[in-house]
């Protein structure tokens, strides 16, 4: 025991603390000053409200303490980070429990400020300045090898990614780094400081921790600091509206770079690709290289997997669309026309169905919902049956906001003025957008896998069970996006045998033709194609069965065997 | 002992090349995996540009074959090679040793089913262009009722990347025409329509086709393709298309579809083209040694290629490779 208040020694960490923190201030200052002035509001608001409040306490405990996530997507990775990260905590933590039962410090007689400062760095170098108590001197230990562990972990991963289940890992910068190798270096210093109390590896350790806080806010480690914002941001239900500010700045920070996504990201089978994926969009984007960033915002296929996947919750496909708004596409376009479009009729039938254009190319599902929606019995106008206005997904994808706009527009009106209750869409690309952007209110939107399942359900629809294997596959804007996976699938197993696919619901695999995308090559795509066809073929389905036009057009190129939308094979078993 | 050459595909590339080596002392098989020799040639009628009756053609080649070694409704099942040659073993057990082999396994029709917009399979009058060929051969389908307004759509499979078919199929626009005339023969009232992308009118004769379709025949060729084909109440065919040359989307009623289906790969062979280490090129059709020069040789010895298995090809194309590989084997045997 050092019976003294202070040692030069601690100047290195407490210089670097008093930077991160300024920094983060300032950060957060300046993410909450970039918000638009309704976001801020509802920012506000939603840290007082019950629901959000409460949401907002479980991820911060659930997410920043204990890494739930991470645990649920692999165990190893989820024990190496919590190892690391918890273990961290709890030794400032217990540092500073120790802090206040051993006051006041023996033999050492201090007043004023020089009383309140050995509170910024004692729980730090606890060991040098004060004897440990038995019973936080084992806990201080236990915690201290497990961080060990972790990082032991962590250099395997580095060496070896896939022992610890991980096929691709980011590749780093000289930043990245040097300051990983600080990281893995604080804790073993401060281990053999402690055990043998040589002054040089108490100044290495605290070089050490000033090293990895003066370069946090330049790396991945931001993540750590910023996670708990982005955690309240994401509970008040913003949405980024430019890609490098505010909410969206934010999130840059968030991404740990972790890489999860890049195994995940079906453009992935190709390695080329694998620059291409959220991970590297991040980074770009947080290094400001622009250029970089718009052209991976027009790669990416919109599917939806890496927030799925991504532990921290980045909603990178919306900072992608912000993205493409920032730097439209550059085509002109011209929507006279829709003045003057008029339907051809109005029946005011409850029920409105509209194919949309994807739909219209695949007769076989206009067809089939015609006849499943006589035999129910219903009620229905065919809203686009001589032809009818894009829903506007394809121009908001390309950025082309007041062009969708204009359209939808057009289509609101013609719904309100058809008098209908509900809508029904084919067409999940279409679903997407009427569920997101149009404002319908009294209008219930229905995809037809949840209207032909409560059809189903009511008795309306008396289908047969035949002895057919199925695989369902889960199109990205109907499953991520809205988490619609039982209804189809029950409505599969009222007529046939569902069989699983290798990766399903949140973790299928984009069928390749995504609208998403402006520059994957037909090859590119088949490839995506070729790895979701084998992996929905996993248990021999007799036939693939989805709920898309797209995908079903799609995968018909390869697919060894028959490929159908939902509403095909229930019109096929009708009694 | 003369020298075996297995040919595998006993259309026209098949029958021609078997003749010639015939000819030049040695001794083709022929393995034909359907029932009779003739290939895709002996299902049509009429051939471009001069309406010639496919038959005689078809006849003149299975008289040149006469005296042949042709084995029909057989299949290759698998094939080795060592320092000897090659040792296939056929479908019905039978081993056969050959000094060389010529894949000359032709085309599949593309599956219109896989353009699901033009409603093959899905409404009754839409058919291919091979099944109206059919009708010429026999007078009869179901789905022809003396139509009045006939369309005709090219292109379908071919130079469409959504299908995955980026290469020209070579022989539709002219056979589009060829048919275009025949329909309207067959029905002088009707209002007959093509629709096009580009006309390749690459052969002899061929272009003075295109002027007699629109002068002798009043075919309306438009520069534009067809992207919707739906069933209106009473069963007719509404087709969406633009018409390019004059900048207008187009809707029309139709009461019979021909869509003129391009040349895929025929895949049947795939397993065995494996076994012989013959690689497909970026159409998915066979890859030859090169395009100008070594057209009938692949990358590997004594396997030769002829005929539409290569690229699609038209009859007389076919018949000129099929000589060239003749020659290509006897000098390879005598190397």
């Amino acid at each position: 025991m050092n019976s003294q208040i202070f040692h030069p020694f601690v100047l290195p960490f407490v210089l670097g603390m008093a930077f991160v923190l300024t920094y983060c201030v300032v950060g957060l200052l300046r993410v909450i000053g970039q918000l638009p002035k309704d976001d801020r509001k509802q920012f506000w608001r939603s840290l007082v409200t019950p629901k959000t409040a409460w949401a907002n306490i479980r991820d911060l405990v659930g997410d920043c303490l204990f890494h739930v996530k991470i645990w649920k997507r692999n165990p190893v990775l989820g024990y190496m980070h919590t190892a690391i990260a918890f273990g961290w905590f709890m030794i400032i933590v217990i540092g500073h429990v120790m802090l206040f039962t051993l006051r006041p410090l023996e033999g050492v007689e201090v007043q004023g400020i020089e009383r309140m400062l050995p509170n910024f760095y004692y729980p730090i170098f606890f060991k040098y300045f004060a004897e440990e108590t038995p019973i936080f001197a084992v806990l201080m230990d236990f915690f201290l090898l497990m961080i060990i562990s972790g990082i032991l972990i962590a250099v395997v991963k580095k060496i070896h990614s896939k022992i610890v289940g991980v096929k691709r890992i980011m590749h780093f910068g000289f930043a990245d780094n040097m300051i990983r190798f600080a990281l893995w270096t604080i804790f073993p210093f401060r281990l053999i400081a402690e055990k043998s109390n040589i002054m040089a590896f108490w100044w290495l350790y605290s070089i050490d921790l000033m090293v990895f806080m003066f370069m946090l806010p330049f790396t991945r480690y931001m993540h750590i600091p910023t996670e708990a914002l982005f955690i309240l941001l994401r509970h008040a239900g913003l949405k980024p509206r430019e890609p490098r500010k505010g909410y969206a700045l934010a999130q840059i920070y968030s991404c740990p770079s972790c890489g999860l996504c890049i195994d995940a990201c079906p453009m992935s089978v190709n390695d080329k690709n694998s620059g291409n994926t959220s991970a590297y969009f991040m980074k770009r984007l947080r290094n400001g290289d622009r250029e970089e960033a718009q052209r991976i915002a027009e790669t990416c296929m919109q599917c939806g997997k890496c927030v799925a996947v991504c532990p921290v919750s980045i909603e990178s496909c919306d900072i992608k669309m912000s993205q493409r708004e920032a730097v439209p596409y550059t085509i002109n376009s011209n929507h006279s026309y829709l003045d003057a479009y008029y339907p051809s009729e109005t029946s005011n039938a409850p029920v409105l169905y509209f194919a949309g254009c994807m739909t219209q190319l695949t007769p076989k599902i206009m067809r089939a919902m015609k006849k499943i929606m006589e035999a129910a019995g219903e009620k229905y106008e065919f809203m686009d049956k001589d032809g009818g206005v894009c829903c506007g997904r394809p121009m908001l994808l390309s950025g082309k906001t007041a062009e969708a706009q204009a359209m939808m527009a057009k289509n609101t009106e013609l719904i309100k003025q058809s008098g209908a209750k509900r809508l029904v869409l084919s067409c999940p690309i279409c679903y997407k957008v009427f569920k997101e952007e149009y404002q319908l209110e009294g209008v219930e939107i229905l995809h037809h896998t949840q209207y032909i399942d409560e059809l189903v359900k009511k008795g309306k629809l008396k289908v047969n069970k035949n002895e057919v294997n199925y695989v369902y596959h889960d199109p990205c804007e109907l499953g991520r996006a809205f988490g619609v996976y039982d209804e189809p699938r029950e409505v599969i197993e009222s007529i046939g045998n569902l069989c699983k696919a290798k990766s399903e619901k949140e973790l299928s695999i984009c069928c390749g033709g995504s609208l998403g995308s402006f520059n994957l090559t037909q090859q590119e795509r088949d490839e995506i194609t070729t790895i979701s066809v084998n992996d929905l073929m996993f248990n021999n389905p007799d036939e693939i069965v989805t709920a898309c036009p797209l995908c079903l057009k799609t995968f018909a190129r390869k697919s060894p065997v028959a490929v159908k939308d939902i509403a095909e094979v229930v019109a096929d078993q009708l009694k | 002992m003369k020298e075996n050459i297995l040919i595998i595909g006993g259309g026209a590339a098949g029958m021609e090349a078997a003749t010639q080596l015939h000819k030049m002392g040695l001794n083709p098989i022929i393995i034909e995996k359907s029932e009779a020799l003739g290939g895709h040639i002996a299902q049509w009628d009429r051939l471009f540009p001069a309406f010639h009756p496919a038959k005689d053609v078809v006849d003149k080649m299975l008289d040149q074959v006469k005296g042949i070694d042709v084995r029909l409704n057989t299949e290759v099942v698998d094939i080795q090679r060592d320092n000897n040659g090659f040792h296939a073993v056929l479908s019905n057990n039978e081993k056969i040793d050959a000094q060389a082999v010529i894949l000359a396994t032709g085309f599949d029709v593309f599956k219109a089913e896989r353009k699901q917009e033009y409603g093959y399979g899905i409404y009754n009058n839409v058919m291919t262009s091979v099944e109206l060929e059919k009708f010429f051969r026999t007078g009869k389908d179901d789905r022809i009722n003396h139509p009045k307004r006939i369309g005709f759509v090219h292109c379908v499979g071919a130079r469409d990347v959504k299908v995955c078919n980026t290469y020209c199929s070579k022989v539709c626009c002219t056979t589009a025409l060829k048919q275009a005339c025949e329909i309207k023969e067959v029905f002088p009232d009707a209002e007959v329509y093509t629709f096009y992308m580009d006309l390749r009118m690459f052969g002899p004769g061929y272009e003075d086709l295109y002027l007699k379709t629109q002068k002798d025949f009043d075919v309306k060729c438009v520069r534009g393709r067809v992207c919707e084909v739906s069933e209106d109440m009473d069963g007719k065919l509404v087709i969406k298309a633009e018409d390019t040359l004059f900048g207008k989307p187009l809707k029309m009623t139709l009461d019979l579809l021909v869509l003129m289906c391009s040349m895929e790969k025929n895949k049947s062979i795939d397993a065995i083209q494996q076994k012989l280490g013959v690689a497909n090129n970026s159409d998915g059709f066979m890859q030859n040694k090169d395009m100008y020069l070594g057209m009938n040789d692949t990358a590997q010895d004594g396997v030769f290629v002829a005929g539409a298995c290569t690229a699609p090809k038209s009859l007389p194309d076919t018949i000129g490779e099929a000589r060239s590989v003749a020659t290509q084997v006897y000098n390879y045997l005598n190397r």
